[in-house]
């Protein structure tokens, strides 16, 4: 046990070390945030006129993005970082060591969620002094509702990780399509009222969108017609379902695909 | 001893082009990305819209922006914005790739002009991003119900075919910033935002404070994009009429791929003093 706490130590200290040799990475990471704020709400005012304002769509649009945020940033890393080390060629050296596997995945996301989070609240303080007051209602409940529907995105992010042994090169065209697949159809940016049926229905089907949807739904203190999918105690219900299976079923299916391309030989190659 | 001759030089730029093309072949996925993304990227817009104004969206729009056809509008924006992306996406990784696979200072000991290699390659990035341009936005015309055979097309082609010029001119200048700080991915994430910002993918520029207006309008695909919209959906232009948005367009066709060509060589010939290209 105390190993692999250490492991897992050792690793986020390497991704930190590697993260910090590109400095740039860091600070466009924090500008990009800016720009697509800035790019959604003034795409938002043209359809508004002038006479109406109703900060609840800022809200909707910036509570989703930080979900977003999250979903694309777990993609990336638990992901992409594994077709990083095939790349590099250290991928098999890793699997030498008697390091824990799961060490490996989760130091990955580690350092890079903490980043996100950090992104995050420069989002929503941004978007308070320049666009105006945001609602925050529920604040506890709001992030229990968060850690769950992250803990189910990591979930995701085995599964894809899973998907990327298999794939190589094409997990980055996969990253690229699935995360703008759960923006639309998990409506981040939006409420889900305005999905058509026929998408609506798929919605439905995703943990996720239940997820977007309480998270931003307690943050804006319930208004009328929120949450939009469920009743609260459905939705939650569903959600601790998400955060509690989803990532075991993601690591299982991760081992599989390991062991699978570890017996086929082909876990170095790229 | 070699000869170089127009037609050596012709040759060396088509087999980079096949070589591109190869690689593509071999990632067909990358290419139905450059066709799927706009798609999603107008929607965004498209369906916030719809929930923030509900039935009153077209007027409001019309009042904003001068056109009721917000669908149409934002369709474009994401297609244009795409090929303008794609152009820098796919420049600046060629060299950060060819600098990972250890493969850039061997290229840069074959016996050709480096404007033949950089040819090559604008050659492929040109031709994917029209054809995915024209699959992109018909098949975005078919999914959001516009009809893609309105407006001046003859117009809108041309300020496309002239305003992807500048905007290679600008991958020059992108390419050379990669050389110089190697982080492609960072520089490029950002550039591409920057650059839809500046363009106004989902909004006219006129919406910007003055001082940002400025810095958007002396950036060729703000004038692209403008010019485009204007033709297809009867806005205005920046100086009233067609041709003298295109006259600007064609400056920047001077000016771009020029002053591109002068950095990066510039930086090219630091680099290769000090550290050497193939450093990442």
């Amino acid at each position: 046990m105390f190993e692999d706490v250490e492991s897992f130590y050792a690793m986020c200290k390497k991704q930190l070390i590697y993260m910090a040799r590109y400095p740039i990475n860091f600070i466009t990471s924090f500008a990009i945030v800016f720009i697509i704020i800035l790019m959604v709400i003034l795409a938002t005012t043209l359809f508004i006129g002038k006479e109406e304002t109703n900060y609840s769509f800022n809200a909707i649009a910036i509570y989703g993005m930080i979900l977003f945020m999250f979903l694309s940033d777990t993609l990336w890393t638990i992901g992409y970082n594994i077709r990083w080390e095939q790349v590099q060629g250290t991928l098999e050296a890793l699997y030498l060591t008697p390091a824990s596997k799961f060490a490996s995945l989760i130091s990955r996301v580690t350092i890079s969620i903490v980043w996100t989070g950090l992104n995050c609240i420069a989002a929503v303080i941004f978007v308070y002094y320049v666009f105006g007051a945001l609602p925050f209602k529920n604040l506890i409940f709001s992030t229990i509702v968060l850690i769950l529907t992250l803990s189910g995105t990591f979930g995701f992010g085995f599964c894809f990780a899973a998907f990327t042994l298999y794939l190589k090169e094409s997990a980055n065209l996969a990253a690229n399509v699935l995360q703008f697949v759960f923006m639309i159809l998990c409506a981040m940016f939006f409420p889900f009222s305005v999905l058509p049926d026929s998408v609506l229905k798929i919605s439905k089907l995703i943990p996720l969108s239940y997820g977007v949807d309480l998270f931003r739904s307690s943050l804006m203190g319930y208004p009328e017609g929120f949450p939009e999918l469920l009743p609260v105690n459905q939705e939650f219900l569903i959600i601790l379902l998400f955060g509690i299976i989803t990532p075991a079923l993601g690591y299982l299916l991760y081992r599989k695909a390991e062991k699978k391309v570890r017996t086929d030989g082909s876990l170095g190659m790229y | 001893m070699t000869e170089f001759t127009l037609r050596s030089n012709l040759d060396a730029m088509y087999t980079v082009f096949l070589a591109r093309v190869r690689i593509l072949s071999r990632y067909r996925g990358w290419f139905l990305m450059d066709i799927i993304l706009p798609i999603f990227l107008a929607a965004m817009p498209i369906l916030l819209g719809r929930a923030v104004a509900g039935t009153s969206m077209e007027g409001n729009f019309l009042k904003n922006v001068g056109t009721a056809n917000y669908v149409a509008y934002m369709v474009i924006g994401a297609n244009l914005f795409m090929v303008v992306s794609n152009s820098l996406w796919h420049f600046g990784f060629w060299l950060r790739n060819e600098m990972q696979m250890g493969t850039l200072e061997s290229l840069y000991l074959a016996p050709v002009n480096k404007i033949i290699i950089l040819g090559g390659v604008a050659m492929y990035t040109t031709l994917r991003s029209l054809i995915s341009f024209f699959l992109a936005f018909t098949l975005g015309c078919f999914i959001f119900r516009v009809n893609p055979f309105q407006g001046d097309i003859g117009i809108a082609f041309l300020f496309l075919l002239v305003g992807l010029i500048p905007v290679y001119g600008l991958s020059f200048l992108y390419g050379s910033l990669v050389l110089k700080l190697k982080e492609a991915e960072a520089l490029i994430n950002i550039g591409q935002w920057v650059i839809g910002f500046l363009m106004g993918i989902f909004f006219p520029v006129t919406v910007f404070p003055r001082i940002l207006r400025f810095i958007a309008e002396i950036f060729p695909p703000t004038w692209m994009n403008n010019g485009v919209r204007s033709a297809l959906l009867g806005l205005n232009y920046f100086l009233g009429e067609w041709y003298l948005d295109l006259a600007v367009l064609w400056a920047f066709c001077i000016i771009m791929p020029l002053a591109g060509y002068y950095v990066f060589i510039s930086i090219e010939k630091s680099i290769k003093k000090n550290e050497g290209v193939g450093k990442f």
